[in-house]
């Protein structure tokens, strides 16, 4: 059994890194989940030591009328009461730098009889408690943010909402003496309260005698629960706790009654005074303001009548002014309409001469073209006479009768030769007997005879010719004489015709010439009168403007005289109506207060609460509980890479050793004590690295995480909670998975003959791929690809393992940057989204719409402010649950349309409006979550501590606080009131962004404005908180890097080591170093490409699981991964894998080439 | 044909076994011509394979000269050294070193791939009788046809020098016999100097030339006129 110890011992010597690598995988998984588990148990531890250190009640009673001895007394002896304190709180405003905060006062806590241990000690930090009158100590964790120092004066305004802060606390103005942190303000969380913005900034602590009331505000105790030491998150306490509670409620019945039987007498005595004293003083101020209120009117009357004079004059002076301006009219109007008529007239005649003129113009010239036509007719008449004349004279009547002669003389002849031819013939005839030269002659006679009666004939026509032309001659004279004489008659007509008219246009033209100088006298005249009737009214008008001048100056002199007297006479009843006022508000203040006090009285009340009371106690529980959950889910895949390391590594260690097995076997050893040693070896690389694992994530991870949380709570250092659990639970995980596995191996091998143990295995079996059977991809391979694919299909549980090893790696870097990205998201959609104000001024007091409508009508009178809305809001707590609060805001906004300015109500999907009505109330997305409340279904609330349910009509997107948004009609549905507001959100103008700080200032100066909070400081103050979380994503890519190393590393080692000898061939080959390498690495690359993609979605899994895992009551996360973080988580994943690539170079280096002669094992 | 091709002259070589220096190779001097077949014989120890490891620049020496085609790698670096052993130096394992991912085929690329002036890969199967099978994987040949990819694979890469390593070593009688007729085939056909080493004397009338070794040190160095057929050789 030596040698086989021996063996063991050698064995790990000699595999050194396989030995580290198990070891690195179990101690970085083991070390990874104890150290996150212990986180949220150290915390918690830190808390519960804290609180039993300095003693923090476990109860708190708070009356709304204050504790006396009795009360005290009476508590103190309620059973399971350790130790009973009381003490004093008051909320009061200062005001710094224009801002005001709320100031939380305590009083110191003070030692009892009982106990000698403080409850609630604050533990003091820096400086000294508070000795002498005006000091005071101030909180640690506001002190370590702000700029106050030791010695700095905190210094509360004079007024406060209702009462002054010297009716509360003795001093204004308080010295800083000391720095002390508190048990029960753990975290940054102040809570809410009534005054002011309705949150506290930060808390002092006094010692109780510099309270003014001599009746307890607070107290303190401590149970039997506390003192046992029970864990305060515990259920056990939680119990113990709940039923304490309530045994004081029912004692607060019992103090109450009496109470009310004691003190309710005196305090109605004190109101009826006080009624009493009011009514006096209400009458005498009465009846001062009324004295006043008659002067005033007198005064008034005075003036009135004064008034009335001045403006009849000045009524009258305006009539005749009015008469005047008439009169000026009529004249002007008159002037125009003469002027007017005979510039008409003047035209007329113009026109009239000038066609008159033209007329004439025309006669003249028709007449000269006439007479010229007619002399030139008569000339021409008479040259033709003279022609015919001469013609006649000249010619034809000598050719007429020179023929007429001829024609005588030739018809004498004829007639003298026929009668000697008849002559002749007688004497022939007689002669009858004469033969024939007788009858010859007679024929010859005869014949003769014929011509010549022939030729007579002639004569005659001849005759009858010249006759004619004669008497022709004759008439065509006496034509032209016709003519001519015609002519002469025309021409000497046609003068006469013409002179006439000439002389008729002539008479005309005058008349026209006349009547136009008679037009012009007239146009003269109708303007000279006209003139004159001008210059009469005009003068009427002035005279009657100086009139009304004068009245004008008299009435501004009676008005003047008459207000002065009214100002002297106002301003007596100003003075006497404020001598009265203040009277009656001093008597109205006393009554005031005797009517509050009675009615607070009336309404007498205990409070009891818890721890979980506390602002942020609980806060701790949840963080811590967040904490675990991260822790739940992060070492899974750790667990699981693991497994998978040991599973591969012990698995090929124990067939590496098949001969060694095959020998002991065959010597004689039992397979128990065969098996043993790999049990061994695994055992130890398993237990060893556990307990390192768990060393070093104990020492460091939950001081990081807590590290973290520290910004936000004011705890102790941290303590450490070794979570014996967790450790064994992943050290007993990753011991199980190394011995399992190797023993299972080893049985494996156990179970075949040592004869063929000792025989080499022959080496996996290259294989065909299914990539080969698809040509088409396979021929376009070259040569490596084709053996890297063979290789990462030959080897599938070392594909798996590194693919899941490296999505892992990836998945965390994923998970780590997603985180971030989900919180940096929320500043910007909460507010560049979601709720677009810029500033809230709270009101110093709450009223109806109707009585906030000055203050709004300022608000829309700076130019400065955009838009402004006027809303109720107050804070309230909804039950879920068993037992558990969540307090939210309930926002009333009086005007929808703005309200949907500043407040997008939507969904966080769809981004569709949501709609405000009067049917139910809007909440928002985390809160529903966190009430578990699905849209329609009711809601329970309180309003004023009366309880009203409602239903559910919209969820809508908000990432930071809770709130609950409704109509006013829906608030007065509810409640039968009216809406009082006392808010104002604004939001500022787009130019006058960057004087939003002057602005509020201010604003600050008004009397109703108490305080104003700007969005962009809630917005910082947001984004720091979140910022913590970094830590966590820095943690988270640690560890990543961590796992994405030691797998590929480990995966590298063992692919080498199977692989020596081929390495060594191909080096025998003549392959170079560098490709060598790269034959090798290929698969790596490959691998890590695949397993990182992979890790890509698994990444965006894990981000939601983280960012669920983290989400505060508070606070929404809106699960976004910014594709940058992608390209981060895979770059970084390649670059793991490049480091682990670089680190094993240098093995593969060093593999000997001699190797490749060595016979197989 | 050049003589004393390889040429090993005072060769040292020394290991460190524990406290123990061991002499492998102590004082080594030989030469060997070109295109001869030299055997190196010599039982377990003797230095032989340190011999073979030196001139196949898988090792150095730490004294001494080696000349190989006149060319002293005695003193090469370690890339010198590699691309002395991809550009004239085949080799042929005892147990084969084929990678069993690859088929034979493949095998011999894995060599042609890296070599500038390489015989083709099928060529390559070919002279060696293997076409047949030359895309089945490693695991499904024989020992003599995984032997022969071997050869094939040295052989492909046109070396200067075909360095044998017992390659009969793994195999049985027959099938030993066919890989050295083959390896004696590509000496005498192809003109290839080959050496060869084994622990086997009774094959050493085939050589041209047999080196025997003992204690590191050459005892003989033989010159072979007439070298046996190997099917006239029986052991």
């Amino acid at each position: 059994m030596k040698a086989l110890k021996k063996n063991v011992f050698r064995e790990i010597q000699k595999t050194k890194s396989r030995f580290i690598s198990i070891l690195a995988i179990i101690a970085l998984s083991t070390g990874f989940f104890t150290g996150v588990k212990a986180s949220s148990p150290s915390m918690i531890e830190t808390g519960r030591k804290y609180f039993e250190d300095n003693n923090l009640m476990d109860i708190r009673l708070v009356s709304s009328v204050g504790f006396d001895d009795e009360d005290i007394q009476k508590i103190k002896e309620q059973k399971n009461t350790v130790d009973v304190m009381p003490g004093y709180t008051a909320d009061l405003i200062m005001t710094k730098n224009n801002i005001d905060t709320v100031v939380k006062v305590y009083s110191l806590p003070e030692k009892t009889q009982t106990n000698d241990k403080l409850i609630n000690e604050p533990t003091l930090v820096e400086g000294r408690l508070p000795k002498n009158e005006g000091e005071c100590v101030i909180e640690s964790y506001f002190y370590n943010v702000s700029d106050y120092k030791i010695g700095d004066t905190i210094k509360f305004n004079e007024k406060l909402q209702n009462s002054n802060t010297q009716d509360i606390i003795k001093n204004l103005a308080y010295k800083i003496v000391g720095v002390v942190s508190s048990p029960v303000h753990i975290t940054y969380q102040r809570g809410n309260t009534t005054v002011g913005d309705g949150s506290v900034s930060f808390f002092i602590m006094i010692p109780s005698d510099e309270f003014v009331s001599e009746r307890y505000t607070n107290v303190y105790l401590t149970t039997s629960a506390s003192e046992e030491k029970l864990t305060p998150f515990g259920d056990e306490y939680k119990n113990r706790i709940e039923s304490q509670i309530k045994d004081y409620e029912e004692l607060s019945e019992e103090r109450i009654k009496n109470f009310n039987d004691t003190t309710l007498s005196d305090a109605q005595k004190k109101l009826s005074d006080a009624k009493k004293e009011y009514s006096e003083k209400k009458e005498e101020a009465e009846k001062k303001i009324n004295d006043g209120a008659k002067k005033l009117h007198d005064s008034e009357q005075e003036l009135n009548d004064k008034l009335l004079d001045a403006e009849k004059k000045l009524s009258d002076g305006e009539q005749e002014l009015e008469d005047g301006k008439k009169e000026l009219e009529k004249a002007q109007e008159e002037y125009s309409v003469g002027i007017e008529d005979s510039k008409e007239k003047l035209k007329e005649a113009e026109e009239q001469y000038n066609s008159g003129q033209e007329e004439y113009r025309k006669a003249k010239l028709k007449y000269d073209t006439e007479i010229e036509k007619a002399q030139s007719e008569l000339d021409s008449a008479q040259t033709e006479y003279y022609t015919q004349y001469s013609l006649f004279y000249g010619t034809t009547k000598p050719q007429a009768e020179a023929k007429l002669s001829l024609v005588e003389t030739g018809t004498s002849l004829c007639k003298e030769g026929i009668q000697k031819a008849e002559e002749r013939i007688k004497e022939l005839e007689k002669n009858i007997t004469l033969e024939d030269e007788a009858k010859k002659e007679w024929d010859e006679l005869k014949k003769k005879i014929q011509e010549y009666k022939d030729k007579l004939k002639e004569y005659e026509t001849m005759a009858k010719e010249g006759r004619k032309q004669l008497k022709d001659g004759e008439k065509q004279l006496g034509d032209a004489k016709d003519k001519l004489d015609k002519a002469k008659s025309d021409f000497q007509d046609g003068k006469i015709n013409g002179a006439e008219q000439l002389n008729n246009a002539q008479i005309q033209l005058d008349n026209a010439q006349s009547q136009l100088e008679i037009g012009r006298l007239e146009y003269n005249t109708a303007m000279t009168t006209g003139m004159l009737q001008l210059q009469s009214a005009q003068t009427k008008i002035t005279s009657s403007e100086k009139e009304l001048e004068n009245g004008r100056k008299e009435l501004y002199e009676q008005k003047e005289k008459g207000m002065l007297a009214l100002k002297e006479a106002r301003e007596k009843l100003t003075t006497g109506k404020a001598e009265a006022k203040k009277q009656l508000s001093e008597a109205e203040e006393k009554l005031k207060n005797a009517e509050n006090t009675i009615s607070k009285l009336n309404e007498a009340k205990w409070y009891v609460y818890g721890r979980d009371d506390n602002p942020g106690y609980s806060g701790l529980e949840e963080d811590a509980q967040r904490v675990d959950n991260i822790a739940t889910v992060f070492p899974v895949f750790f667990l699981i890479v693991a497994a998978l390391v040991c599973l591969t590594t012990m698995t090929r260690m124990v067939e590496e050793r098949r001969t060694e097995i095959g020998t002991l076997k065959a010597l004689g050893y039992s397979n128990r004590a065969i098996a043993a040693k790999y049990f061994i070896y695994a055992a130890s690389a398993a237990v060893l690295g556990s307990i390192i694992g768990a060393a070093i994530g104990l020492a460091t991870l939950p001081y990081i995480i807590l590290d973290t949380y520290s910004m936000m709570y004011t705890l102790p250092a941290t303590i450490l909670v070794i979570p014996w659990e967790s450790f064994l639970f992943s050290a007993g995980t990753g011991l199980l998975c190394t011995c399992l596995v190797s023993v299972i191996a080893c049985l494996k091998e156990l179970k075949i003959r040592p004869a063929t143990l000792m025989r080499p295995k022959s080496p996996k079996p290259g294989k065909r791929i299914l990539l080969e059977y698809i040509p088409f991809l396979w021929k376009h391979m070259n040569f490596t690809s084709k053996v890297t694919a063979r290789n990462l299909f030959r080897y599938k549980a070392r594909f798996f393992m590194t693919v899941i090893g490296v999505a892992g790696c990836t998945a965390l870097i994923i998970g780590g940057l997603g985180l971030k990205d989900s919180i940096g998201v929320i500043a910007d959609r909460q507010y560049k989204e979601i709720t677009i104000y810029d500033q809230i001024y709270a009101l110093s007091e709450s009223g109806t719409s109707k009585e906030k409508s000055y203050i709004m009508s300022q608000f829309h009178n700076d130019e400065r402010i955009s838009e402004s809305l006027l809303v109720s809001q107050n804070w309230t707590t909804v039950k879920y649950g068993k037992n558990n609060k969540i307090s939210l805001r309930i926002i009333i906004g009086e005007n929808k349309k703005q309200l949907e300015k500043m407040f997008i109500l939507r969904d966080r999907n769809t981004h569709e409006k949501i709609r405000l009505d009067e049917n139910g109330v809007v909440i928002n997305e985390r809160l529903s979550q966190v009430i578990g409340a699905k849209l329609g279904d009711n809601i329970d609330f309180t309003i004023n501590d009366a309880p009203y349910h409602c239903k559910i009509s919209g969820i809508t997107e908000n990432y930071a606080g809770n709130c609950m948004y409704m109509t006013p009609a829906m608030y007065q549905k509810l409640t039968n009131k009216e809406t009082e507001y006392n808010t104002v959100y604004t939001q500022i103008a787009e130019d006058a962004k960057e004087n939003e700080k002057d602005i509020a200032n201010d604003w600050m100066g008004n009397d109703d404005i108490i305080t104003v909070s700007l969005l962009n400081e809630q917005l910082e103050s947001i984004t720091s908180t979140l910022d913590s979380l970094n830590v966590i994503v820095f943690v988270l890519i640690i560890c990543a890097g961590l796992l994405a190393i030691v797998v590929l590393y480990n995966l590298t080692n063992i692919n080498i080591a199977e692989r020596v000898r081929e390495i060594a061939t191909i080096k025998v080959l003549g392959f170079y170093n560098g490709e060598t390498a790269n034959y090798i690495y290929r698969e790596n690359t490959v691998l890590t490409l695949v397993g990182a993609a992979v890790g890509l979605p698994i990444g965006t899994l894990f981000t939601s699981f983280i960012v669920q895992a983290i989400q505060m009551d508070m606070v929404m996360f809106p699960q976004q991964v910014n594709f940058i973080s992608y390209i981060i988580g895979f770059a970084l994943t390649l670059a793991f894998s490049l480091f682990v690539n670089f680190i094993m170079y240098f093995k593969m280096n060093k593999i000997s080439m001699v190797e490749s002669l060595k016979s197989i094992e | 044909m050049m003589k004393n091709f390889v040429e090993f002259d005072n060769v040292y070589k020394r290991y460190k076994m524990g406290e123990v220096m061991i002499t492998a190779a102590d004082g080594v001097t030989f030469s060997i011509n070109e295109g001869e077949f030299a055997v190196v014989v010599g039982l377990s120890g003797a230095g032989k394979t340190t011999v073979l490891n030196i001139l196949g620049g898988i090792d150095n020496c730490d004294e001494g000269r080696i000349m190989v085609g006149g060319r002293d790698i005695s003193h090469l670096s370690g890339k010198d050294l590699a691309s002395y052993r991809r550009y004239d130096i085949g080799f042929v394992f005892q147990f084969y070193n084929l990678i069993p991912n690859l088929t034979a085929k493949e095998n011999v690329e894995l060599a042609t791939q890296i070599c500038k002036d390489s015989m083709d890969a099928d060529t390559a199967l070919d002279s060696v009788g293997l076409s047949q099978r030359k895309n089945n994987f490693p695991s499904q040949l024989s020992g003599g046809e995984q032997q022969r990819v071997s050869i094939a694979r040295a052989l492909a890469k046109k070396p200067k020098l075909l360095l044998c390593d017992e390659p009969t070593g793994a195999l049985d009688y027959n099938t030993g016999k066919t890989i050295l007729k083959l390896l004696q085939t590509k000496c005498k056909e192809d003109g290839m100097t080959v050496v060869l080493i084994t622990h086997n004397s009774a094959i050493t009338p085939m050589a041209n030339r047999v080196i025997s070794m003992r204690s590191g040190k050459v005892i003989s160095n033989v010159v072979n006129p007439s070298p046996m057929p190997i099917e006239d050789i029986e052991w």
